[in-house]
Order: C-alpha cells, then structure tokens, then sequence
C-alpha cells in the first residue's frame, strides 16, 4: 500500500506491506533512524514521534494508518545551522548517559512543550511517564526540559 | 518483530465494517488504536490476516451531549476524553480512569472502545463507566442492540460481541452526568502499571441519605464486577464512616482476586477494602 506522509516538513513516500509498522517504515523506507527499536510492544517510549500533533508509540502504529499525516521525527527538531533548544540543555546538562531512550525523550518532551509551554515538575515526570530511561538518568531529562521550556517561552 | 502478511481494509460505515467481518471470519480482526491489536499481532497472530480500520467510520467518532445523555463514539481516544472540557465536567469519573491507561502515547492512540473489547480484567475504562450506568452501542449483521456495559464482558477476553458485531458507540443517561463520582486505582507504580485493583463508585447523598450508590471493581475477579449487595446496603443509609467501611468489607467478599506475579490476592483484598471506601468517601465529600 502506498503511504504518504509530510515527515519534518518533507513530502515522502513508500509502498509498503500493510503489517508495516510506522517505526518500520521510518527506519527501513525513509531512512530517519532516529527513532528507535525498543521493546516493540508500546512501554519503553524509545520510539515516540509526533504524528498530527500527538505523541505515539510507532512500533504501534501500523504505517498505513499514518497517511496523510504530518509527522515529526526526532530529525526535525534542528535545523540546518542550530539544535532545538531541548537538543540543547539535554547537551549542556548531561541529560543523556547511553543516549538509547533520548530521541524518545526529546519528542515526548516536545510534546509536552507544544501543548504546555510552561509545566511544572509533576507535569514533565507525568508526560516521560512512557519513556522508561534504563541508565536512571531522569533527573537531568527533568532539569534539562525545565531549561528548554524557559528559553523557548523567552523566545515566544 | 514482524507480523505476517495482512490485508488492510477501512470500511466508510458500521454497516461495511460489519459485511466484511462476516465475510472474512476469524482472519479478521478489528483494528482500532491498535495498542493491544499490533501487540498481539507481533507475538499471537493466531491466523489473523485482515485488519478492518474502524477508526475512521463518522458514527464511532464525537462525543455528543443529547437531551438523554452523553453518547461517546467507541473510536474516541483517551486523550480526546480527557481534553473535552465537556466530559471534565459531567464525567470526571471517566476521565480520571483515562489518565491512569497506559501513558501518554499510549492514550494518544488508545481509544475507549478498544479497552472495553480487549476485555481484561483490569480494563481501566470499565469501572467509571459502570458506575454510571453506561450502556454499549453494538452494531452486526441483524442490526443494532444496546445493553448495560457490565454485561459486555464475559470472561477474560471474551466480550458479548458476535464475531461480525463492533462496538458503535457507549451512553451515558443524563441523571448520572455530573453525580458525584471518584475512580481509584492501585498498580505497582504510577505510569504504565496494570491495575492491582481498580474501584470507581457514585452516589448522591438527598436529605442526609445515600442514594443510587453503585460500586464497580477492576482486576480482582475474570471480569470487571459491580457489587449490588453493598449498593443495596447503602441505599437509604446515613453517609457516615460505618456505613461507608461496611460497604467496603461488603465488596471484599463479592471479589475473588487471584495471586500472580503482580499481586497476592490477599493483598489485592486490602487494596479493596481501603480503596473502596476511600472512593465512596470521596463521593460524600464531593456532593
């Protein structure tokens, strides 16, 4: 089946078996990597993108229920000459040990923002309450997203 | 993991769905959020080579305030529950349970219908909607019935429904919306956790009496269960400690929780007894 999306602003497209998952269809017919295979059943959040503004596991999400839709990916939060600020503070604050769970982190964390620019603890722990990080680094993913939420407000 | 081959259909209408569920048998599945379908699909496929896409059939969408109650169309996601200013007002309860499915990503996709059909014993969405006397909208091949939600589930996956029959869509009658309703839920911890034991209870309380209490429970018996003897004691009794703790004790000997790796049933009994009264006091206080 053919399916089309607008990934990180981007027209794409991929005939695809309809068992293909999202996550498979990113990975393996549009190369965006950047999301990753985890425990494939939905709890570890390693694979978490945006798709029309929500969050979701794509490991479950069948590709062909993406279509039409805009889709952003952990390759869309910089652009060609900077990092998101989340990209950013993750950096400056060491938010990141193995680095496995970070692109789901990020784009868990980017939904949180878009839809509440200014969350206070409890809120950020409860939106990364999907994305399990197996090094135990939460409490700089916290920090680090307090961060990012500031600066993007200073630059709203 | 890959799943073997499928056909993808998405039917425009109930009535299309419902032709090719019959024609395909039990090749086919209902794909709905696919939360617990792509699961099941990866490690079960059980000879499943047709998804049927409901989500995008018009009368499974909306949530829609009527004179007679608040209808909910089946393919509803949790976050859409939750987002609705309307059902934070008159069914907290429902929204509540919602918050508690899975996480974030999980209830982007997740949709209540799917909860229901999957049929667990620890379904989340279960419990509120019982308490409200909610009712299922099913549609198959001889057209459209509605019951009670609590007569939905049969056993542990295993609903009702006829092999060609989808859940439309769920009601809620207008009397319940916006009675004072609390949902708890114990799991081993906060986020993405099944439920130990789920309890959702409502009651009003008219001239100093309880009245029109209801009790549900979630994960301690094969099926999400209503506790009529402790409803029927509390009807017409003083809203006091006693009675509340009586009731609790009450739904403690209806359950019968099993021991697994999550939970002993002893300890899903004390879960019980403290929960259910805490809800039915939440009830009081919030009246």
């Amino acid at each position: 089946m053919l399916v089309e999306l607008k990934v990180n602003g981007e027209k794409r497209s991929a005939d695809v078996p309809p068992e293909t998952t999202l996550l498979k269809f990113l990975r393996e017919n549009l190369d965006l990597t950047g999301a990753k295979l985890g425990c494939d059943v939905g709890d570890c959040g390693t694979c978490t993108i945006i798709v029309n503004g929500k969050s979701v596991n794509s490991c479950l999400m069948l590709a062909v229920k993406a279509n039409g839709s805009v889709v952003t990916t952990v390759e869309g939060l910089a652009n060609s000459s900077e990092l998101h600020p989340l990209q950013k503070t993750f950096e400056e604050l060491g938010a990141l040990q193995c680095g496995f769970c970070g692109t789901g982190m990020l784009m868990s964390a980017k939904h949180l923002l878009d839809i509440n620019p200014d969350p206070t603890d409890f809120e950020i722990r409860d939106a990364l309450t999907g994305n399990l990080c197996r090094c135990t680094g939460y409490t700089k993913i916290i920090a680090a997203i307090k961060d990012a939420a500031k600066t993007l407000r200073a630059s709203a | 993991m890959h799943m073997t081959p499928m056909t993808y259909e998405q039917p425009k209408t109930s009535a299309e769905a419902v032709a090719i569920l019959d024609e395909c048998g039990i090749k086919a599945k209902i794909l709905g959020g696919g939360t617990d379908l792509v699961v099941d699909l990866k490690h079960r496929p059980g000879g499943v080579s047709v998804l049927v896409d409901i989500t995008t059939i018009p009368e499974l969408q909306g949530i829609e305030e009527t004179s007679e109650g608040l209808r909910i169309g089946s393919a509803v996601t949790y976050t859409e529950i939750m987002s609705s200013p309307l059902c934070r007002k008159i069914i907290p309860v429902v929204c509540e349970a919602s918050h508690t499915v899975g996480a974030i990503q999980t209830q982007n996709l997740g949709t209540i219908g799917g909860n229901l059909v999957t049929c667990v014993p620890s379904a989340d969405s279960a419990p509120g909607l019982m308490v409200l006397e909610a009712t299922a909208t099913i549609v198959g091949k001889d057209g459209e019935r509605t019951i009670p939600v609590e007569d939905f589930f049969v056993a542990p996956r295993k609903t009702c429904l006829e092999p060609s029959e989808i859940l439309v869509s769920l009601f809620i009658p207008r009397k319940n919306l916006s009675k004072p309703s609390f949902f708890l839920k114990a799991g081993l911890r906060k986020g993405q956790a099944l439920a130990l034991v789920n309890v959702a209870s409502s009651l009003n309380v008219v001239n100093g009496k309880i009245v029109n209490a209801k009790i549900a429970l979630g994960a301690v018996a094969p099926t999400p269960i209503r506790v009529p003897e402790a409803e029927k004691f509390l009807e017409g009794a003083e809203p006091n400690e006693a009675n509340l703790r009586k009731a609790a004790d009450m739904a403690v000997e209806v359950a019968k929780p099993i021991t697994d790796f999550r939970a002993s049933a002893d300890y899903r009994k004390q879960l019980i007894k403290v929960m259910t009264y805490r809800a039915l006091q939440s009830c009081v206080d919030n009246q």
